[in-house]
């Protein structure tokens, strides 16, 4: 499930705000351009209607101004045109404004009053723009027509920027959001896929959509590095491959005629213990190069084909039996502790191989007289299975290397002891395959311990944000 | 004597398969590729068949399905260059009765073809085996050499038993391994001989004639005295 803080921090979100962060802010400049031009144009309107009325009132005879006055007024049919004229000492004389207006200067230009006048039969006062201008005789005239129509035009303007913003922002902010977890829903499934590959598994891929962008691009650019480095994985193994494999056939040659010239006889005194040694060593060499193969075919093996319900007790319980006189010929009290009565998911064979690996290495590496116990517990994530032995422990800086193909501790075993350190890497290779997982430290009573978890690691999901 | 048939393309190890198998007193004829061997295992009269399982032509896998399937019923032992368990699991599914991977010691695939001749001679069910004065009853899983009991535990009664069962013969360890373990991979040697070393002090109490022997190199074999 995605989590709305996903959301906020995804790329595409914030593009989504930004964007539309911007896309109010051209609204508004946008809007008030065309608001102040309106303005500007009905203002020049009035002006000019205001300018006109005057003229032809200061135009015509003194005598019949009042009549002009009366004839304007009953014109006005939407009663936005006050007038008034006044004495040469400000004495009202006629028409519908009574006073002349404090804040209009009286210099025959057109001015805003945004008070606007107080006119006889009205009580509200609108905004208006008006003008005052001098007749000859000495007389006022003063005229001003409501622009109530300008201020209602900038509202319906406003109202248009409201409505318009939140019919695009807000549905467009819901629809990015929707659309910003497409690609986090790619990258999730990136992160599924990359996944296994993290865990060695390089015949993986990163799913590519199709649709060729820059989430495509960046897996094809991935995919391609993959394929490159499978490739040349792939070489430095089948070299090595090739070189075990190869040496095994004449080896194999070698390791028969010896026992050719054993069966016949070998002749000369001395020659039988000589053939009898080299027969020991070849055998050690392709020992050797077999588990080399062995761990190669187990890395290569990715079925799941051979997996079955495994009794873990009972594998445990074989293992014991087929190790237990070799311990005690060592003078080692092996113990089995395992009270396990569970079934997990794995290869019987492969399981059997890599316990009885461990309990092998146990048993070779605890002195003469040492103590190994398998102890079998369930945790609640699943059984696990604790090999302790006696030994001279392993370092804590080797505990990773000893993990390697032909690592052998330098520390405490001798060279004598036989086998080459492969033995733990098929052990890590077969349980790498289940996904179970093995862990080295020491023993409480000196030793190592090895802790095997038998249950498939639950993929840990790195929160790719942090 | 047995009339054997080796079934492989590579004349190297073939030839190794030949010497081997003759040197043991073995009729040995081999074909190199599979619709020769097919016809010939047919007509009959081998004991026993090796057979490789990659084959030019007709493979070693359709073969021996074809074979089965003909009502034919001579012990098979695939040899494979590949070592893949799968490969094992279908190569005996298919009909073989033995599997050995490539390259392998001579002396091993004999003794693997000397078991199938014997397990072939063997089939009738037995209840109670016998060398020399041991005594093996299968039913109620109990051993005696001569007068005496002999106190095996389940593990080292399996192991006697395969070893009575192929008397005479060189086991290998791996072979013994397999046999009685049941598993396909390298135990390290010492742990077979081990227990092969505890077996041996309760069936070969000093005093008696010994019945299991070393073989240098090789494996072990349980014979009456020569």
């Amino acid at each position: 499930m995605l989590k709305l803080s996903d959301h906020w921090r995804s790329a595409t979100t914030r593009l989504i705000f930004i964007y539309g962060a911007f896309f109010v802010l051209w609204s508004i400049v946008l809007v008030a351009v065309v608001y102040w031009e309106t303005n500007r144009y009905l203002s020049r309107v009035v002006d000019e209607i205001v300018e006109q009325r005057v003229r032809y009132l200061i135009s015509i005879d003194r005598e019949r101004l009042p009549e002009a006055m009366e004839a304007t007024g009953a014109l006005d049919l939407r009663g936005v045109m006050s007038l008034g004229l006044f004495g040469s000492d400000g004495r009202y004389i006629d028409g519908n404004i009574e006073h002349v207006p404090a804040d209009l200067p009286v210099d025959g230009a057109i001015h805003p009053l945004p008070q606007g006048v107080e006119r006889r039969g009205r009580e509200e006062r609108k905004s208006a723009r008006g003008i005052a201008k001098r007749l000859g005789n000495g007389e006022l005239l003063v005229l001003a027509r409501d622009t109530s129509v300008i201020d209602q035009v900038g509202v319906i303007i406003r109202h248009a920027l409201l409505w318009g913003l939140s019919l695009t922002v807000i549905p467009g902010l819901i629809g990015g959001l929707l659309l910003s977890r497409r690609p986090l829903r790619r990258v999730r499934a990136i992160e599924a896929a990359i996944e296994p590959i993290a865990h060695g598994d390089l015949r993986r891929r990163l799913p590519v959509s199709g649709r060729g962008d820059e989430v495509d691009l960046l897996a094809a650019i991935v995919n391609r590095m993959l394929g490159e480095i499978e490739r040349l994985m792939g070489e430095v193994k089948g070299v090595c491959d090739n070189i075990a494999h190869d040496l095994r056939t004449p080896l194999t040659r070698l390791r028969a005629q010896l026992h050719r010239l054993q069966q016949t006889g070998g002749g000369e005194e001395g020659v039988g213990p000589m053939l009898e040694r080299c027969i020991v060593d070849v055998d050690a060499l392709l020992e050797r190069f077999r588990a080399l193969l062995r761990i190669s075919e187990l890395e290569d093996l990715r079925r799941r084909g051979g997996f079955a319900s495994v009794d873990l007790g009972e594998t445990l319980r074989q293992v014991h039996e087929l190790y237990a006189p070799l311990a005690e010929d060592n003078a080692i009290a092996f113990r089995l502790e395992s009270a396990l009565q569970t079934n997990i998911q794995a290869d019987p064979h492969l399981l059997f191989e890599a316990f009885s690996n461990l309990i092998a290495n146990a048993i070779k590496f605890s002195p003469h007289g040492g103590k190994v116990c398998v102890r079998a517990s369930m945790e609640a994530s699943g059984p696990r299975v604790d090999i302790l032995d006696s030994g001279p422990g392993i370092p804590s800086g080797e505990r990773d290397a000893v993990l390697k193909r032909f690592y052998r501790s330098e520390s405490g075993r001798e060279p004598a002891a036989q086998g080459y350190g492969l033995g733990l890497s098929i052990v890590a290779a077969i349980l790498r395959l289940h996904g179970f997982r093995m862990r080295i430290d020491d023993n409480e009573t000196g030793g190592t311990r090895v802790s095997v978890h038998c249950w498939v690691e639950a993929m840990p999901s790195p929160h790719f944000m942090r | 004597m047995a009339r054997l048939l080796t079934i492989e393309d590579d004349a190297v190890t073939a030839r190794e398969i030949v010497a081997e198998l003759k040197s043991r007193g073995n009729d040995v004829d081999w074909v190199d590729n599979g619709h020769e061997g097919l016809s010939r295992a047919v007509e009959g009269g081998y004991d026993a068949i090796t057979l490789d399982r990659m084959l030019p032509g007709l493979d070693g896998l359709a073969v021996i399905t074809a074979l089965r399937r003909a009502g034919v019923q001579t012990p098979v032992l695939m040899i494979s260059a590949l070592s893949d368990v799968d490969e094992r699991v279908r190569g005996l599914r298919a009909g073989g009765d033995d599997y050995l991977t490539k390259p392998f010691a001579p002396d091993e695939m004999a003794a693997r073809v000397e078991v199938l001749l014997r397990r072939q001679r063997a089939a009738e069910r037995e209840t109670v085996l016998r060398v020399g004065d041991l005594e093996l009853d299968l039913i109620e899983r109990r051993a005696r050499r001569g007068a005496m009991n002999l106190e095996l535990l389940p593990i080292e009664f399996r192991l006697l038993e395969f070893l009575v069962r192929n008397s005479g013969q060189v086991l290998t360890r791996t072979m013994i391994f397999e046999a009685v373990w049941g598993y396909h991979f390298d135990p390290g040697t010492n742990v077979i001989d081990v227990h092969i070393g505890r077996l041996r002090k309760k069936v070969d109490p000093p005093g008696l004639a010994p019945l299991i022997r070393t073989v240098r190199g090789s494996g072990y074999r349980l014979a009456e005295t020569e």
